[in-house]
């Protein structure tokens, strides 16, 4: 039986200084990098980013709190974020002149009045500075017309408000090499550059390698500012047990990041550290972890047999470090903040899986990172937990037991679908065994791969209802502003964006209605993909990335920033949301309009553009009578594999400036923000309503329990999405109660990933606990769920989020 | 050649983790001569399709009413009032049905917008019924699962029973009867060769108290366990855990060495704590709330029982 041992005083006085504590904005990096760009307007590229970090890390607040072991910080105070002008700024100077940053109803950020008056006077430098600014600048003219399709989120302006992210660098090499060698090896790149006089075009080489020569220095000055820190806080530290503490904590920092790590305590620390210079440097946005139980279980392993740590101390620290994650934050407007709300950063721990040669790769860390999550009961760091064949059955027990207490985490991956998944997009077995997963769902190669999941520096999301709408309007928006984000600028109200398919009340069966579809979709992904590249046209020469191409197996062979192409493998995410939508939306145009005679085309049109206004029985009948995607009913569950089909199809043959491109169906909670911007579709579902979460069918629909519902999310066939795939099951507890409950449900997956699952992710809560935390939230105040890709405290979300996961189907009640 | 036997059930439900081994699909056959009454599923009781309303899903006679002109019988009146859904002041009039005048024809369900009107039970030929076992069949290679029939009574429709039982042993699919035991011996001797496990309630062991409670006595329920044991049938028994009738320490050890007597038949004694949540669903059928209402035992007496039990030698798992 597993168990969950308790914390220790410390950590439980820091978990809850973590919850008590709402989050600021501190302007400590924003007045560093101001200042820094405007006293070096004559410098560009790679130099001026490695320069403006070494910057950073020389001057930032630094400080180690009460009880820390595990340093490293974003700001002056606790809970306090930083800011990143460098992104995109409309929002922050919208936000914070109207004072909106610290009243909104989620994610609200305390901006005390002189850090205000000082965003206030600088920021109109940013606005014309800033990556958003020059990748609006250069935006397509031909797109401009279509801006506001819907289909695609991009307006016609703010195209980099997310920043870029969503990756996984060479955690692994900083801790056993450490930045001291990058830095020699960086130093003689240069220097054998200069004996060959810079030949060709390696004058962009030897800047790259002098970019990484500069931000390695900058690390190990912000190491050596921490450890010097560590001894001056020793020095008048009464408590003895502290002080050696302390004194351990300044030896540990004087010699990581610098040098390789010797034991486990160094090796956690060069991890975090790294993980906070990275963060200082760009703006969180999913920078996943990757396999920690992979870098740091030969650490443990070997530091327990020595006796050099005790398993309780080494647990400690595991949790010492996850408060120090959870404590990390970024600041996004508020419209980016609805499609990851709850304080989220995306900071994603993979453990379990495969090794490089296929073996179980489960070691102690393993164990310990989910000890460390059901115990703390904290939103960040979320967890992947790879799953294959000989997972051993302690793990599987391990990691259920936590979803139940965690809300979700770990979700679960499956090895046998994602591995060979991405050698389809280029990686070798050895690395693609190697791979980690990155935000939310989305695989990737674990410090080999620049794979810009979702997209590089821009959400990368597409509303596949959207796209039926179109189909079935002869390419007409249906709506005069069809765009979640920005104000589409259109003249007529309802002007053509898409191509000419023709109205559904032309169409004569069921075939000419998936051509439609088939053809908008194909043509916007087209556009989609167009913007991504044009955004990273712009921004290789803005946001070069030379503390992550630093460890970044292939860049420093190549020469070539992660920005530039120069990671081992490359690859960018684009993922579809509302698949069960379009797909039960398709059956039952067809069930009603062309089988069973229940409405003609025409009525089926009007309905819909009318918001089921005058049709009541209409939808009464497909609410409540017609079958549905997601009940195991193969003539239902056939249109979900088209839809999923001319997606990847698609997709996976498009190439940006770097490599492929790379299908996922996960919306994170952006289904909710699209199906806001979103008519009423044929499956019933009203105008404003969200769409249908991950591959799952539309909410309320499946009401034949897992077991059918999973026989239809698995004709998707989910090899085609190495982006990722999101598949949630909800659960009510009294389903999985008893000795053997973990064991079952472990059955149930197991017979999902047989059949082509590629991951799932477990709630198991009742609604009438989610209602009760609606109406009493301060009795709720550690309810963990799990919205899609992340987990949030409930309470967190907002009220929209919040009715859409009661919504969600309760199964096996 | 497959003659048409059809059953009727009123229920199936996939991922069923509690009747049986594995991950099984349970079918819930129609009606049942027992009548407990903390029975938390009262639209398993008649052996007839029966008309079911659900008041939440009703729109309303201001809006709808169809039920009202569809009715032959004069059996659907207006009835109690609720808010509409959603918020506001706003009211609605739904309606009742008067059960003594409703022929359960069906009428007012098929005009019925919304279904909150609907036919509870559904015949399936074996057929029709192997084609939804044959699609959860990879859940149960994988989990050692199968299905199980369950009820109602389910052997009361002994030769569907039988044929589905035949069928799915033939094609090597783990099966369990849940049955209560009150049926002929001969019935429970056909089905025997084919099943491989019986879920089986034991709910007293004062046969004039079982019959005041349940309305029948408890003889022919023991005697055919004692008959199942002997002939090698394998059991997982079922103790419902009934405040002020089976709940007592006095009742737990007369179940308990009544167990004992089936030998090693018993593979595991469940305890199921009554609970209340079948509540909304005797409303469905607008007759009164089950008789018995009471308090949800305490985990601590359940796990008293439980020990009690295992002090005996059983092996006890609590649902």
């Amino acid at each position: 039986m597993y168990t969950i041992k308790p914390i220790t005083e410390r950590v439980r006085k820091m978990r809850e200084q973590y919850r008590e504590t709402q989050p600021a904005i501190c302007t400590s990096r924003y007045k560093l990098i101001t200042e820094f760009y405007m006293a070096n307007r004559d410098m560009i590229g790679s130099l001026k980013r490695a320069k403006n970090l070494h910057n950073i890390l020389s001057h930032i607040a630094i400080r180690i709190d009460s009880g820390e072991v595990i340093v490293g910080a974003q700001s002056g105070t606790y809970r306090a974020c930083a800011l990143y002008p460098e992104n995109s700024v409309a929002w922050l100077k919208e936000e914070v002149e109207s004072g909106f940053i610290s009243t909104r109803d989620i994610d609200p950020y305390i901006l005390a009045e002189d850090d205000r008056d000082y965003i206030l006077g600088t920021i109109d430098f940013w606005m014309q500075e800033c990556m958003s600014a020059k990748a609006d600048a250069q935006l397509l003219d031909e797109y401009k017309s279509i801006a506001g399709n819907g289909v695609t989120p991009f307006g016609p302006v703010g195209q980099a408000q997310a920043p870029v992210g969503h990756f996984c660098t060479g955690y692994n090499t900083a801790i056993r090499k450490g930045f001291a060698a990058i830095k020699t090896e960086a130093e003689a790149k240069m220097r054998a550059l200069i004996d060959d006089a810079l030949p060709g075009a390696t004058m962009e080489q030897y800047h790259f390698y002098r970019s990484i020569a500069i931000v390695c220095d900058g690390i190990i000055i912000y190491a050596k500012r921490y450890a010097a820190l560590a001894a001056e806080m020793a020095e008048n530290e009464r408590d003895p047990d502290r002080k050696a503490e302390l004194i351990s904590m300044a030896e540990c920092l004087n010699h990581t990041v610098e040098q390789p790590a010797r034991n486990f305590h160094e090796a956690v620390q060069c991890l975090f550290l790294y993980q906070t210079a990275l963060c200082l440097d760009a703006n969180m946005h999913g920078m996943s972890f990757g396999r920690v139980d992979q870098y740091l279980g030969d650490f443990y392993h070997a530091d327990i047999e020595s006796g050099r740590i005790t398993p309780e101390y080494a647990q400690e620290l595991m949790d010492l470090f996850y408060l120090k994650v959870a404590e990390m934050n970024k600041p996004w407007g508020y419209r980016q903040t609805m499609s990851a709300p709850g304080y989220t950063s995306g900071q994603l721990m993979t453990l379990g899986g495969l090794d490089k040669d296929g073996n179980d790769a489960t070691n102690g860390v393993t164990y310990m990172m989910l000890q460390s999550a059901g115990r703390l009961l904290l939103h960040d760091p979320p967890q992947a937990l790879r799953i294959h064949k000989n997972t051993p059955e302690a793990l599987w027990e391990a990691a259920i037991e936590t979803t139940k207490l965690a809300g979700g985490v770990p979700s679960f991956e499956n090895d046998d679908v994602i591995i060979p998944a991405l050698m389809s997009r280029g990686l070798s077995l050895e690395d693609a065994r190697d791979y980690c997963l990155i935000g939310c769902v989305e695989p990737a190669g674990c410090g080999t791969e620049w794979p810009a999941c979702g997209g590089v520096g821009t959400e990368s999301f597409m509303n596949l209802a959207a796209a039926l709408i179109l189909a079935i309007n002869d390419g007409h928006t249906a709506v005069p502003m069809l765009n979640g984000f920005v104000p589409a600028p259109l003249g007529s109200p309802n002007p053509r964006v898409g191509i000419k398919t023709g109205y559904l009340y032309e169409m004569t069966d069921i075939d000419q209605v998936k051509q439609a579809f088939r053809a908008q979709l194909e043509y916007f992904i087209k556009w989609h993909t167009m913007i991504i590249n044009s955004f990273e046209y712009t921004a290789r020469n803005v946001l070069p990335q030379p503390l992550v191409s630093a460890t970044m197996a292939g860049c420093m062979e190549s020469g070539k920033d992660v920005m530039w192409g120069g990671a081992k493998y490359n690859s960018t995410g684009n993922a579809g949301v509302g698949i069960g939508n379009v797909a039960d939306a398709l059956n039952i145009i067809n069930h009603c309009c062309f089988q069973k005679n229940i409405c003609t085309t025409r009525e089926m049109y009007d309905a819909v553009m009318n918001n089921w206004e005058g049709y009541d029985d209409l939808r009464a009948y497909i609410l409540n009578e017609a079958p549905h995607f997601g009940n195991g009913l193969p003539e239902c569950d056939g249109y979900a594999e088209f839809v999923g089909k001319c997606f990847s199809d698609t997709v996976n043959a498009l190439t940006g400036p770097r490599g492929r491109y790379s299908a996922g169906l996960y919306p994170v909670t952006i289904n909710v923000a699209f199906g806001a911007a979103t008519i009423a579709t044929p499956d019933g579902r009203m105008k404003g309503e969200p769409l249908a979460d991950g591959i799952a069918a539309p909410q309320g629909y499946d009401t034949n329990g897992p077991t059918a519902l999973i026989r239809s999310v698995s004709v998707i066939n989910q090899g085609d999405f190495p982006n990722g795939t999101l598949m949630n099951l909800k659960f009510h507890p009294t389903a999985l109660k008893g000795a053997d409950g973990w064991k079952k449900l472990s059955l149930l997956m197991q017979t999902y990933f047989d059949m082509g699952g590629m991951e799932l992710q477990i709630n198991v809560i009742s609604t009438e606990t989610l209602r009760d935390a609606q109406k009493n939230p301060e009795k709720h105040k550690d309810l963990v769920v799990r919205i899609a890709g992340f987990s949030s405290y409930f309470v967190e979300l907002h009220p929209s989020g919040q009715a859409d996961l009661i919504r969600r189907t309760e199964l096996a009640m | 050649m497959s003659k048409q036997i059809t059953g009727k059930l009123y229920d199936i439900q996939g991922f069923s983790v509690h009747d049986g081994p594995g991950i099984r699909l349970t079918l819930f056959l129609k009606g049942c001569p027992l009548r407990c009454p903390w029975c938390h599923s009262p639209e398993s009781l008649a052996f007839h399709t029966e008309l079911n309303w659900m008041g939440i899903k009703c729109i309303g006679i201001e809006k709808c009413g169809r039920c009202l002109g569809a009715c032959p019988s004069g059996a659907i009146s207006p009835g109690g009032k609720r808010p509409i859904l959603g918020g506001g002041d706003e009211e609605i009039q739904l309606v009742t049905v008067d059960r003594k005048k409703c022929g359960n024809c069906s009428a007012c369900a098929d005009v019925c917008p919304t279904k909150a009107l609907y036919m509870c039970g559904t015949d399936y030929t074996v057929d029709e019924m192997m084609q939804r076992v044959h699609r959860d069949k990879p859940f149960f290679e994988k989990s050692g699962g199968g299905i199980t029939i369950s009820g109602g009574e389910c052997l009361c429709q002994p030769e569907f029973v039988l044929e589905l039982l035949k069928r799915c042993k033939t094609e090597g699919i783990h099966t369990v009867v849940d049955t209560s035991g009150f049926v002929p011996w001969k019935t429970i001797e056909s089905v025997l060769p084919y099943t491989d496990l019986f879920l089986y309630d034991i709910k007293g062991m004062d046969s004039a108290l079982h019959k005041q409670v349940i309305g029948v006595p408890n003889e022919l329920i023991l005697e055919n366990a004692r008959k199942i044991a002997d002939r090698g049938g394998k059991f997982q028994i079922r103790i419902p855990v009934l405040p002020m009738y089976t709940d007592s320490a006095e009742v737990f050890d007369a179940i308990g060495k009544f167990i004992l007597t089936l030998g090693d038949a018993v593979q595991v004694v469940q305890i199921l704590p009554y609970h209340n949540l079948g509540t909304a669903k005797w409303e469905r059928l607008q007759t009164s709330a089950p008789v018995f209402a009471a308090e949800v035992p305490s985990e601590n007496l359940i796990q008293a029982r439980k020990k009690q039990l295992e002090s005996m030698g059983l092996n006890v798992v609590v649902h």
